[in-house]
């Protein structure tokens, strides 16, 4: 054995190198601003033109939050399509399997740089609720604990997306795929309250949609449950993601 | 160094490598010669585990690439067929984050980046988009790329497909200075490549070896004839087979007919380095036989592919 395996690495020093790769590409991409300008467009329309803020009156930016789950159905996909689809399309995929990284390395790399970009594009939100203090008595600690519920959904649902990049093999197939499965997960809610289902029913809908596990935080509770229920999400789908790697290798 | 036993490979129903077993040394350059589509590719995505094998074992310094994938890749560099490049970044990007990712140190990535583009020729593109290269610089980016960490084995899917003639002999040459450091193996379907570069083959056809040895040897032994052809003078049909066995016991004429001026054209194979012209023309000689013509055909190690993989030469995906 040689001097180079005796030396441990850090655990995450490969799935940051591959990060900083994904993070250059990122900001090299335009797609990455235009989606940033949407996100913020959406939002802000959501809130202050369908939900008319102003008109109603009330110093509360609920309605402000309700809106990033809506917007994570398009912003997301579009953040994560390329990562695995684009690979292999272009072969690039082969490159990163035969270079020593574990399979967690890959998908934490991948998931790493994803989440610090939309981290980065939710955080272009924060002007709006700081221009919007000063005119009532809001409630910090709730928009605190909206803002940690967007992060931990938007976590679980990039997971997803990444997952579902792996599977598609072209990055079209990929956002329409991880678009559906996550308007699916988010809007599931709205079927259990709109139709008269059972009640284990809606309780099992409800549980697997993400956007009803936000709510909690939208009321500024930081509900451990629910916390928990978005990172075991986000693990479990990249354990999945892991796999789909590993299954790859043996087909 | 790498040592393969019983390697099979199958997709789905097809069976791309069918029990194929072979052994590297180190600093050995060992060509995988085959038709497209014969398992080369195959076979080099086992050892620098992008496939699993469907049975046997594959393993590099003894570490086997199922059990320690990691473990092997890192001695490894690897030039696929189709050379992942990302387009969006320039070359000195491009190796950066190979360094980066293969954990090169800090203090040592300017150096190893340095050395690479200068072992493939690329200082002047180094601030280059790799996609605004030209497909040889392509190629030589892919081959900076496996040979940025200084592995120890480098695994080179056609090296030289599609560069012009004058970046084949540079590749060429740069494989083989490699080579004499490193233990190498490349595919290839150029005949040329082999006999320039390699020190072993190994000839495969429908996920199989067909012959393996090293170049001379399989040219020479395997098929081991020359065959030679003469033109003689002062000799009738019924006799000359008699007088054949003056050059070997088991001599026997494969072709026998009247050649030009008079003469008797003359064929017959034996083994390689058992006769030479010196001989036969002894021979003539002292049986008052006239040379017309003497020509040795060689079985060159094209004939040998031809002869080994020529019935089956459609392509398979």
């Amino acid at each position: 054995m040689n001097a180079a395996e005796q030396k441990r690495p850090m655990p995450l020093e490969s799935a940051l190198a591959l990060a900083r790769k994904e993070l250059y590409s990122y900001v090299n991409s335009p797609v990455s601003y235009g989606i940033g300008v949407f996100f913020l467009l959406f939002v802000s329309l959501w809130f202050f033109y369908f939900n008319r803020f102003f008109a109603l009156n009330v110093a509360t930016l609920r309605p402000y939050f309700a809106g990033f789950p809506l917007a994570f159905i398009l912003v997301i996909p579009v953040l994560t399509m390329k990562s695995w689809a684009e690979e292999r399309k272009l072969g690039s995929i082969e490159l990163l399997l035969t270079m020593p990284f574990s399979e967690w390395d890959l998908v934490l790399g991948k998931f790493i740089s994803s989440f610090i970009v939309l981290a980065l594009i939710i955080g272009l939100t924060i002007p709006v609720p700081l221009t919007l203090l000063p005119l009532g008595e809001f409630d910090g600690g709730v928009i605190l604990g909206e803002y940690v519920g967007a992060l931990l959904l938007g976590a679980s649902a990039t997971a997803l997306g990444l997952l579902l990049s792996s599977v598609f093999k072209n990055q079209g197939g990929a956002f329409l795929g991880s678009a559906t499965a996550l308007l699916a997960v988010m809007l599931a809610t709205q079927l259990a309250q709109a139709v008269n289902l059972p009640l284990w029913l809606a309780e099992g809908i409800n549980f697997f949609s993400l956007s009803f596990h936000f709510e909690t935080f939208a009321k500024g509770i930081i509900d451990t449950k629910d916390a928990a229920f978005f990172i075991l999400t986000t693990i479990g789908f990249l354990f999945l993601n892991t796999r789909v790697l590993l299954f790859r290798k043996w087909s | 160094m790498i040592e393969v036993q019983g390697l099979t490979k199958r997709y789905g129903s097809i069976e791309a490598v069918k029990d194929v077993s072979f052994e590297v040394g180190t600093d050995q350059v060992l060509g995988f010669l085959g038709p497209n589509g014969a398992g080369k590719t195959t076979i080099m995505k086992v050892l620098t585990g992008y496939h699993f094998p469907t049975a046997g074992t594959a393993l590099v310094d003894g570490v086997s690439v199922q059990e320690d994938p990691v473990a092997v890749k890192k001695r490894i560099g690897y030039l696929p067929e189709s050379v992942p490049l990302y387009g969006d970044l320039t070359v000195d990007e491009y190796l950066s984050f190979i360094a980066d990712a293969r954990l090169i140190p800090a203090q040592e990535r300017k150096q190893a980046i340095q050395e690479s583009l200068a072992a493939c020729g690329l200082e002047q593109a180094a601030g280059k988009r790799i996609e605004t290269l030209s497909k040889g610089y392509k190629q030589r980016v892919g081959l900076a790329q496996a040979i940025v960490h200084d592995p120890p084995i480098l695994i080179l899917d056609e090296p030289t497909g599609g560069l012009d003639p004058n970046q084949i002999i540079e590749i060429r040459g740069l494989i083989k200075e490699l080579g004499k450091r490193k233990t190498v193996i490349l595919s290839t379907h150029i005949l040329q490549e082999v006999e320039a570069v390699c020190s072993q083959v190994l000839i495969i056809n429908e996920g199989r070896i067909a012959a393996q040895g090293t170049p001379e040897a399989i040219a020479g032994t395997l098929k081991g004839t020359d065959t030679w052809e003469l033109i003689l003078k002062g000799a009738d049909m019924q006799g000359i087979t008699e007088r054949l066995s003056g050059l070997g016991e088991a001599l026997k004429p494969a072709l026998l007919e009247t050649g030009p001026e008079g003469g008797i054209t003359v064929h017959f194979s034996v083994q390689s380095g058992e006769l030479d012209g010196e001989r036969i023309f002894d021979w003539a000689v002292s049986n008052g036989l006239k040379i017309l013509g003497m020509n040795r055909k060689k079985l060159s190690l094209e004939d040998i592919f031809v002869k080994l993989t020529g019935e089956h030469e459609e392509v398979r995906a």
